[in-house]
């Protein structure tokens, strides 16, 4: 057929194959051409986000959570590392038809289990399911046994890096530092109020997974991102006091098998909480974080703050000049009925100077002296003191108690208010309160965290009633009848007041169910620490009244807080002058 | 044909350059990521070494030390100076 062509036909011929064929491959290439802008123009995010999900992991960078620090730089709070044992349970095989082999798979099968705490039955159990990838055989193990685990080189066993909150205190301050959620988020305490500090920003790092399923780094600087680590917080307790207090209070709750115990020590000149602890307190490195003794109970409770309420109420009335230190004050026999109802003295004291109306806690005296002054003034004067009102440490969880609207007072809660019933404060506020005699009549903010600027104190009495209320104060700790001898400080003159309340339960006072506090100061020469001890429910066979049950808790921490910051000995001189009379006077027997 | 050739060479100059600054990237990368898991490591010990040191230092113990190993102790009233000032 060819053959009979001439060369002219043939390439006629030819030259329509030829355009058939190039319009095919034009056609084929338009179509080419035309995918490749659907893709890249219009597929583009899409199948980019599709190749990253298949080859590149995003990995989170942990920061370090900060520590949390007393005000001597001891550790209170500190993030470690501890590590998750993983296996895969596809990989990992104790079985081989060499008996040799099978008997090291085997020993190495019980080096495993006896590291994992487990036996190797429960062993087996856990990597039964043979399609499981990912199985947890133990979490928080300690770095050093990670090592060991691994040291056995088992096919399929790896560990996986997680930090866990670590408070070497563990009781003692529990209540103050709080602690953190499984999730790593504070759930009480300073590891609450300041977890956003504390806990930094997370990095990012990407990386490609390569064909074992292993992520690798990728060679971009932009595929990482540094994590910031949490700020340090330095907190102004100081531990040493925060321990003694609470040896303290576990001895004085054990000893009068009270329910429980608080205590608040300030430092009196700068508003610095030194320590502030219940007992019983709560393990915060334990797992089961619940119960009743997990509240910080020092700023979350109220309580009637009963006599310790007295100086500021005679405060008020010596401010207005409505009494003198030695205006004289009829108690009676120890019962002053008013408006219907009796208000009672433990002993009866007959006539005495206003001055020992603090010194012997005579409700009688107290309710009279305030007869004289307005509810008006009188609630003020709470409210100056920082009753009714948050103290500003912004704990989580802090209550502002209650000092009710003067205006809904009847006169018979006037005057019960006088010896503090019918209202309520936290202890901390109680502590708070007593600054004011210790500052010459100035109220300090208080703080628990260094670093944050104090606020200035506001000025609630004038120096000479602050000076008159600090020395009725000595007298409550004198032997000679003050109602808390065993608050006293050898070599110290310290000052204080007693508080015994009993507890009001579902709308009634409770017979034989008491609350004894005790707010003292010292020394009183230049007061430097202001302390508030609470004990709750003290068996009442073994001594309820404030004095009894704080008094020696006031006692033992504040002779160390005075030996640990040096603190002059102010009351030595009038020891030593009565020791050498005591001398002259054996002398002369002699 | 010179500006071409010229042109050439630079450019092969250019991807070589290219190609080697990737790699040193990448080393670099390594390299900072290797020294991050140090760094983590590191501060690990330190967390480990400042508990252990929390733990060592702790009153009771140095007060425990001083009483039987220093055969220190609280000086009593009769022990005591009183220097006034």
């Amino acid at each position: 057929m060819i053959k009979n062509k001439s060369r002219k036909e043939y390439f006629e011929l030819s030259r329509t194959r030829r355009r058939i064929v190039l319009i095919l491959m034009l056609g084929m290439f338009l179509v080419l051409f035309a995918q490749a802008i659907k893709l890249s123009a219009f597929e583009k995010d899409k199948l980019q986000k599709e190749s990253r999900q298949r080859q590149h992991r995003e990995l989170d960078l942990l920061p370090y959570r900060g520590k949390i620090l007393d005000r001597n730089g001891s550790l209170l709070a500190e993030s470690t590392p501890v590590y998750s044992i993983m296996a895969d349970a596809a990989l990992v095989n104790f079985k081989d038809v060499d008996p040799i082999n099978q008997e090291k798979l085997y020993k190495k099968k019980k080096q495993l289990a006896n590291l994992l705490k487990l036996s190797t039955r429960d062993l087996d159990k856990k990597l039964k399911n043979r399609k499981k990838r990912d199985v947890s055989l133990r979490k928080n193990i300690a770095p050093d046994t990670k090592i060991k685990i691994l040291e056995l080189k088992i096919l399929g066993i790896s560990s996986n890096k997680v930090y866990k909150r670590f408070y070497p205190e563990n009781g003692p301050v529990a209540h103050v530092v709080g602690f953190t959620g499984s999730n790593g988020i504070g759930q009480e305490g300073i590891e609450m109020l300041m977890n956003k500090s504390l806990a930094g920003k997370k990095g990012k790092i990407m990386k490609i997974i390569d064909g074992k399923r292993k992520p690798r780094v990728v060679g971009e600087f932009q595929s990482i991102k540094l994590p910031k680590d949490g700020v340090d917080i330095k907190l102004t307790i100081d531990l040493r006091l925060q321990n003694e207090a609470y040896n303290a209070l576990q001895k004085a709750v054990e000893k009068h098998e009270a329910i429980s115990g608080s205590a608040v020590l300030l430092d009196a000149k700068t508003g610095e909480v030194l320590a502030m602890t219940n007992y019983p307190s709560f393990n915060p490195n334990g797992y089961n974080k619940v119960g009743e003794f997990i509240k910080n109970r020092a700023v979350t409770d109220v309580f009637e703050p009963g006599s310790t309420m007295k100086p500021i109420s005679l405060a008020a009335a010596l401010e207005r000049k409505i009494v003198t230190i030695n205006t004289l004050i009829d108690t009676g026999n120890g019962a002053y009925k008013y408006q219907g109802k009796y208000i009672r003295d433990t002993h009866p004291h007959g006539v005495i100077p206003v001055k020992d109306v603090i010194k012997v806690s005579s409700n009688i005296g107290s309710a009279k002296i305030s007869e004289k002054i307005s509810s008006m003034n009188l609630a003020a004067m709470y409210k100056k003191f920082g009753y009714g009102v948050k103290t500003g440490i912004n704990f989580p969880g802090e209550v502002s108690g209650v000092v009710r609207k003067y205006t809904k007072w009847k006169p018979i809660d006037h005057s019960r208010a006088s010896y503090g019933y019918g209202m309520n404060s936290t202890l901390i506020q109680s502590a708070q309160a007593y600054t004011v005699f210790a500052n010459k009549g100035k109220l300090k903010p208080i703080r628990l965290i260094k670093g944050i600027d104090s606020k200035i104190g506001k000025t609630v009495l004038s120096p000479k009633t602050a000076k008159h209320m600090l020395l009725m104060l000595e007298s409550v700790t004198d032997s000679d009848g003050g109602t808390a001898p065993k608050a006293k400080v050898y070599g110290y003159r310290v000052a204080g007041k007693t508080g015994t309340t009993r507890k009001y339960i579902d709308g009634e006072y409770v017979k034989d169910k008491y609350i004894g506090t005790f707010v003292g100061l010292g020394p009183v020469s230049n007061p430097r620490f202001v302390m508030a001890i609470m004990i709750d429910e003290p068996l009442v066979k073994k001594g309820y009244s404030g004095g009894t049950l704080a008094g020696p808790v006031f006692s033992r921490v504040m002779s160390k807080a005075f030996e640990w910051y040096s603190i002059d000995a102010d009351g030595l001189e009038l020891e030593n002058i009565q020791n050498k009379k005591e001398t002259s006077a054996n002398k002369t027997k002699l | 044909m010179k500006l071409n050739l010229i042109l050439f060479v630079i450019l092969i100059i250019c991807a070589l350059t290219t190609i080697n600054f990737k790699h040193l990237t990448r080393n670099n990368f390594a390299e900072l990521d290797e020294q991050s898991k140090r760094t983590l490591d590191l501060k690990d010990q330190q967390t480990m070494l400042r508990i252990e040191e929390s733990s060592a230092s702790r009153i009771e113990i140095i007060e425990k030390t001083a009483k039987h190993k220093l055969n220190m102790h609280i000086p009593n009233t009769k022990e005591k100076k009183v220097i006034f000032r």
